[in-house]
């Protein structure tokens, strides 16, 4: 097991198969390379995106089915490539390939990025962010907040 | 905005020393061919988007929010509807 220093619980063991490899980092962050992905149990259904590289850099995120049950991936060929995916059809989001929103929090809204989501490539441990071609999905996805349906 | 009418293989300038070609026009993409100083950054809009979205994400500080934000976005009406067990770590 090796160990890596995280944004926010120190350090924890991870083993090499659980790294994912970005071969082009993402957008803002193109040497970023090696990320693992780290869930628990009490903060689900967050899923986190932790860098190897940067111990303060970890993105928040969900599955994109948490945020939006009929989610569809249209990515072109470049990220299909960058993943190790066949050209020949667009993948759909299942065991073999996660697909995470990344979240953000705008003046107390919680949005995702559905437009680029983070595209991993289970068996291959490749992962990208594929900016989504041809769709109408946001950049900020507002999510409804538990409280806030509640209180509304 | 400045609208002009181009045909493929013909060009247009901006300044001196940006050249925008439309190397070929498809059904439904055009493909363009782009000459511009090294220190003029070219990149599809919605990349510089994402961008500064990723920068902005990357600046979240939740420490001791955490648990709070994880209770607040797992609305209920969605539960059941997480990905297959084998697909976490």
């Amino acid at each position: 097991m090796a160990k890596c220093e995280t944004k926010y619980w120190g350090q924890l063991d991870y083993s090499q198969d659980a790294v994912i490899d970005f071969p082009a980092g993402i957008p803002g962050f193109e040497q970023e390379r090696r990320f693992v992905l780290i869930e628990q149990r009490e903060l689900d259904p967050l899923v986190f995106l932790q860098s190897l590289a940067t111990p303060t850099l970890c993105f928040l995120s969900l599955h994109v089915r948490v945020v939006c049950r009929d989610y569809k991936l249209s990515i072109s060929d470049e990220y299909l490539e960058t993943l190790g995916l066949q050209r020949t059809s667009q993948p759909s989001i299942g065991p073999k390939l996660a697909c995470l929103a990344l979240l953000h929090i705008d003046e107390n809204e919680v949005t995702t990025n559905l437009l680029a989501p983070i595209v991993i490539h289970i068996p291959a441990r490749r992962g990208a962010q594929a900016i989504q071609t041809g769709s109408d999905y946001s950049l900020q996805h507002r999510i409804d907040l538990v409280e806030a349906a509640v209180c509304a | 905005m400045l609208m002009m009418k181009r045909r493929a293989g013909e060009s247009i300038l901006i300044g001196d020393d940006i050249e925008i070609h439309l190397a070929h026009i498809g059904r439904t993409r055009v493909k363009i061919g782009i000459q511009a100083p090294r220190n003029v950054p070219v990149v599809a809009k919605e990349v510089k988007l994402v961008r500064d979205r990723n920068l902005a994400a990357a600046e979240l500080r939740l420490e001791g929010a955490l648990a709070k934000l994880a209770a607040r976005v797992s609305s209920p009406r969605l539960q059941g509807n997480g990905p297959p067990a084998d697909e976490r770590q």
